[in-house]
């Protein structure tokens, strides 16, 4: 079930993300991580690991525009920051999830499924119910084993539940970039397959790309196409290894 | 060197307690002795108030005066069944039209309280948009400048909210009671304008308190601001919002009682009549009735919040639990 590796992919193919000569940080003269040169293909798993603070986290949220990058390039599905991809493109999945605690299963993975399939009104930017974004909602739910807590609020679900629910929004919302910061830590190992399954169905199937933080080096090098280790050091500390692991499934 | 270190060691064990936060609070506590003491002429005068509280008690204010709950000759009482009459009393009648404004008052407010108090949160505001506009615009903006115009804009929506509340609640009914005239109307748009400044401070610190992840993960996705705000924010943000219009519901009837006495409509015009005549076993008959409406008030709201947490107890909260604390109740 392992990926293609990116030799394999024709060149031509634009990356769905490109960072050039990137130093990201929260502070100008402190920056956490600089990366020379990164692209990332559709259709790839790339794992991000390394110790806990050096940045693994803040170079995500760079990349899903939250943070403002203090050099360089960042591209992301072919619009450069300070512009954002089109709305429904990019899918993230937070360290801390970023659910809505007080509102049910479907209402959070319906947020996912109204960016992905749903159009909002000009100007007003409201959205009109949309059948195809609940049906997405449910399949997405269901693919996730969680049919019995689809009204169930998030603050009443487990932890790993709550992953999972996370996961579901992004599956619902069929992004062509996801963004995952640890999203399997928490879970049992049949869970993780499971979900693991689901999503590389889902990133292979669609020609997506995920790109997932993951502090765990053996999982990361067992669900990855590449890793990419981020050492303590603040000068180029990217060291691409391809490994391209079988996933276990 | 030891000699010039001694009383500097002396003095830093001195005040080593006044580092602690409990050494800081007893020094404030303390510096409000002081002021109040350089307020007050007369100490002796404090003395004899607890003597005139209990002859003003015994001699005026008890035992309340009942016949508040009975039908007056005006407005004539056509009510039937005969046992339901005390709906014809100033009690009732007030009471009711102090209810009705404070309630007309309190939805009115909250609608245009939370889109005032969404745009005045900085963690939801224009500071992105703002930097993102001009980043378009190709215009070398420092961060710091398309940080500080986001402030500024930001600041919009707040000084209005801090207008509506810069004023007390009496003082709007006064303005609305020379604008329309004696009555409810005067009230409910004295108590309306007050509640948007007060509930919308309270909404936007209760929404800039709320984690961020939610946000960042909608924004991530592409969700428009509207959506945030309706699908996000006020989902999250439930529970403090419902405490607060409920808290809001509760200081409007309070105060509509107040508001009453400038002629504003409500149960302030007949206390305010019954003080005139120095009838104060009335006026505190009428105290107890507010102060049991004020208790149902509170009773309503632990019910409605309870729908939001799952804290063990508060999902079926008893009469017991308003008087009684939940860790005392539990027993």
């Amino acid at each position: 079930m392992g990926g293609d590796s990116i030799e394999e992919i024709p060149w031509k193919i634009e990356p769905i993300i490109r960072l050039n000569d990137v130093s990201i940080g929260y502070k100008k003269e402190e920056p956490l991580v600089q990366i020379p040169n990164l692209e990332i293909f559709p259709g790839e798993i790339v794992a991000i690991a390394g110790p806990s603070g050096v940045g693994k986290s803040t170079l995500l949220k760079t990349i899903a525009g939250l943070i403002r990058p203090i050099s360089g390039s960042v591209e992301v599905c072919g619009k450069s920051f300070p512009n954002r991809p089109n709305r429904g493109e990019l899918g993230y999945i937070p360290q801390s999830l970023g659910l809505v605690r007080h509102a049910s299963v479907l209402h959070n993975v319906m947020l996912g499924a109204n960016a992905g399939h749903n159009n909002p009104i000009p100007f007003i930017g409201i959205c009109l119910p949309s059948f195809v974004a609940k049906k997405k909602s449910i399949e997405a739910i269901n693919s996730m084993g969680l049919e019995e807590k689809i009204s169930e609020p998030i603050r009443r679900l487990s932890g790993g539940q709550q992953r999972r629910v996370a996961t579901a929004r992004t599956l619902a919302q069929c992004p062509e970039l996801i963004l995952a910061d640890e999203f399997l830590s928490e879970l049992d190992e049949k869970t993780v397959d499971m979900v693991l399954k689901e999503v590389t169905t889902y990133v292979k199937s669609n020609n997506s790309a995920l790109l997932v933080v993951e502090h765990d080096i053996k999982r990361a090098k067992m669900m990855a196409d590449r890793l990419l280790v981020i050492d303590d050091g603040r000068v180029n500390p990217f060291i691409t290894e391809p490994t391209a692991m079988e996933v276990k499934i | 060197m030891i000699i010039f270190d001694f009383p500097r060691k002396l003095l830093g064990s001195f005040f080593a307690p006044l580092r602690s936060w409990l050494g800081i609070c007893v020094l404030i506590f303390l510096f409000s002795i002081l002021i109040f003491d350089g307020m007050i002429n007369d100490w002796g005068r404090a003395s004899q108030g607890l003597g005139n509280l209990v002859i003003f008690f015994t001699e005026s204010l008890w035992p309340p005066d009942w016949s508040v709950l009975e039908p007056q000759a005006y407005p004539v009482c056509t009510v039937y069944p005969t046992f339901m009459d005390f709906t014809c009393s100033t009690a009732w009648i007030g009471m009711v039209e102090t209810l009705k404004i404070a309630f007309v008052s309190t939805v009115f407010g909250a609608i245009i309280s939370i889109p005032l108090s969404l745009l005045a949160s900085r963690n939801l505001g224009f500071r992105k948009k703002i930097s993102e506009f001009f980043d378009l615009l190709l215009l070398p903006v420092d961060s710091l400048l398309s940080d500080f115009l986001s402030e500024v804009l930001s600041y919009l929506p707040r000084l209005f909210l801090a207008a509506f509340r810069s004023l007390p609640s009496i003082i709007w009914a006064i303005f609305f009671v020379i604008l329309v005239g004696f009555g409810p109307l005067a009230g409910v748009l004295a108590m309306t304008v007050y509640t948007v400044g007060y509930l919308g401070k309270l909404q936007y610190e209760a929404i800039e308190g709320m984690t961020k992840t939610p946000l960042d993960a909608c924004e991530a996705m592409g969700l428009t601001k509207f959506e945030v705000a309706f699908k996000v924010v006020i989902p999250e943000c439930a529970n403090d919002l419902i405490s607060q219009a409920i808290f809001m519901f509760e200081y409007n009837f309070r105060h509509g009682t107040v508001i009453g006495i400038v002629g504003a409509g409500g149960i302030g015009y007949y206390i305010n009549l019954y003080l005139k005549f120095l009838q104060y076993d009335k006026v505190i008959a009428y105290l107890i009735i507010i102060f049991i409406v004020v208790l149902i008030i509170d009773f309503i709201s632990i019910k409605a919040r309870s729908y939001f947490t799952d804290e063990i107890g508060l999902n079926r909260p008893s009469w017991k639990s308003i008087f009684i604390p939940f860790s005392m109740n539990k027993r």
